[in-house]
């Protein structure tokens, strides 16, 4: 079976990195990633078929992220790219199993580099299966990259500045933005500007975002919450109500908005099921996201041939994931001989300096982004928490009153999380909801164990798995 | 009909025709199946297994599986991830899915 030197899984900003300075040293690097080009969520590109005419329409991650794509240009005959690859196991002894298209391949690495990134939190309430309710980064996904406004009158719901950043794009679009509802404390807002200070390009954005709001005249309601979307067969309107500081709805407070389109970003969940599957451990961390793995500051995790980098580690952000992706990058390269101590250790000291600074601005994203409890009781027992096999909420609690008491034994007794999603969609509210009904904090419920295949992956495709030789 | 393709800032590529629920839809070159119903103004891409309730596109980066649709004959295959191409035959997927001819 191929060994291959350093496996480096997600190109998106912690990927890039990490292969751009891997690459440079002299490790043979292999980068597999499940979109057609390299650029993750953030930096997505464009498909074939799409000509970019003016790419200051398409928003300020568009360029930066340019500027790290041609990085990686300057490396990539030094990289083997694939493209279209979807990881579906991770075992013993150093191997990775992936398909792309019919074919199903092992190959074994000595190094591997995981940044699988992040994905919208989900939170259940009342109606958010309908057809209309997106996630915000669903939402943007098409704005961004396919140049397509998933509605015409919308109203964004969550907290924090990706929000911001979505309600311009929808206004540039030429879309309506009804009104935004901002969950947590207008306080929050001048800790981001206060802990932004010298991060003069995120301070930058967070202003011409809420400018942009300002002239659209788009109306900002802080402290305010969806409770519910409503319609027959689709949103119609969207249920809205002032909260009190966790989160929980004011009586008297509730009104109606008419919108076809409900946009909803609490945040961002990290990917841990790779570091997982890679029996790395983990410990749970609200503020940065829910479960990630324990790393230490070379990036690698519990398993030593194994690194971890970027948002699947805690949510930070893409400039955050640049930098863990150069250091993981380069420690990667140390141990595989490609450079000394010193070497190593002299190149990571700017990216080191650099996420020093970054620290301060975490902090406060932290704050403001932490979702708070009065978030995970919009549910009610009618409402479907695991939207693949359908499960609601009653369905969970009776099997908690019928003894359940741990994340597995609700999956194993109400098929909770066995869907399509693998407990994606699920999994990151239900960790709060279950451990509030039991009384316990949400690290002591045990979690949903990601078993290979961690995608649906056809049988056929199965059928031929093989071990990639060359 | 509506058409929610936004012109500003791309220049699109050639336009062809798919043909979904027995409805001819015009996509351009590099639109995923997603983004050619979104753009028709169309929110129902599937219905669930169990209630019968109708699903639509969700988290849009593939992994939700609620863009499940019979693409070309292939129950299960998501929406969002896969390009229109030239002719591509499009059904809204009922329950499990049935593979189709």
């Amino acid at each position: 079976m191929k060994e291959l030197e350093l496996v480096i899984l997600g190109a998106g900003p912690g990927g890039l990195a990490a292969a751009v300075e891997a690459a440079r040293a002299g490790v043979s690097v292999t980068l597999l990633d499940e979109n057609p080009k390299p650029g993750g969520q953030i930096f997505r590109q464009f498909r074939d078929g799409f000509q970019v005419t003016n790419p200051s329409m398409l928003g300020h991650d568009f360029v930066r992220g340019h500027q790290l794509l041609s990085e990686f240009d300057r490396v990539r005959d030094r990289v083997e790219i694939l493209d279209n690859s979807v990881v579906w196991a991770l075992s013993e002894g150093n191997e990775l199993a992936f398909y792309r298209g019919d074919d199903s391949y092992s190959v074994r690495y000595k190094k591997m580099v995981i940044a699988a990134g992040a994905y919208d939190r989900p939170v259940p309430f009342p109606g958010w299966t309908l057809p209309g309710v997106f996630t915000a980064g669903g939402a943007q996904s098409l704005v961004k990259t396919q140049r397509v406004l998933p509605g015409g009158n919308f109203l964004l719901a969550g907290t924090g500045p990706l929000q911001l950043a979505l309600a311009n794009q929808i206004t540039n679009a030429g879309g309506r933005v009804v009104a935004i509802t901002e969950a947590g404390r207008v306080e929050n807002w001048f800790g981001l500007i206060r802990g932004a200070l010298g991060q003069w390009r995120l301070l930058g954005d967070a202003v011409h975002y809420l400018y942009g709001v300002r002239k659209a005249g788009i109306p900002l309601w802080r402290n305010h919450i969806v409770v519910e979307a409503r319609g027959h067969g689709q949103v119609e309107e969207a249920v809205v109500a002032e909260v009190d500081k966790n989160w929980r709805p004011k009586p008297g407070t509730y009104h109606t908005v008419k919108v076809d389109t409900l946009c909803v970003g609490y945040g961002f969940v990290p990917s841990v099921e790779l570091t997982r599957l890679a029996e790395c451990e983990h410990r749970y961390e609200p503020l940065l996201g829910g479960w990630i793995p324990v790393r230490n500051d070379r990036m690698q995790t519990t398993v030593p041939d194994v690194y971890a980098v970027g948002d699947c580690t805690g949510i930070a952000g893409s400039l955050v994931a640049i930098e863990e992706g150069r250091i993981a990058g380069l420690g990667a390269a140390r141990r595989l001989g490609h450079l000394t101590s010193m070497e190593a250790r002299g190149r990571m000291a700017p990216s080191r300096q650099r996420l020093a600074g970054l620290q301060r601005l975490r902090k406060v994203l932290d704050r403001i982004s932490v979702p708070r409890p009065g978030l995970y009781e919009l549910a009610k027992d009618d409402t479907i928490v695991c939207r693949c096999e359908e499960i609601t909420l009653g369905e969970v609690k009776a099997a908690l009153a019928d003894g359940a008491t741990d994340m597995k034994e609700v999956k194993r007794m109400t098929r909770m999380g066995m869907g399509n999603c693998q407990g994606r969609m699920c999994g990151p509210a239900m960790q709060e909801i279950i451990a509030r009904e039991k009384g316990l904090s949400p690290d002591r419920i045990g979690y949903l164990n990601p078993r290979p295949p961690v995608r649906p992956i056809p049988l056929g495709v199965l059928a031929g798995h093989r071990e990639m030789q060359t | 009909m509506v058409d929610r393709r936004v012109e500003k800032g791309v220049k699109r590529g050639k336009p062809f025709e798919i043909e979904v629920d027995g409805e001819t839809l015009v996509a351009y070159e590099g639109e995923t199946v997603a983004a050619v119903l979104v753009a028709a103004g169309r929110r129902t891409f599937r219905w669930t297994e169990k209630k019968k309730h109708p699903r639509g596109m969700y988290c849009g980066i593939g992994l939700c599986h609620e863009c499940m649709m019979v693409i070309n004959g292939v129950p299960n295959t998501k929406a969002c991830q896969t390009v229109a191409t030239p002719g591509c035959q499009v059904k809204s997927q009922h329950g499990l899915g049935k593979r189709s001819a």
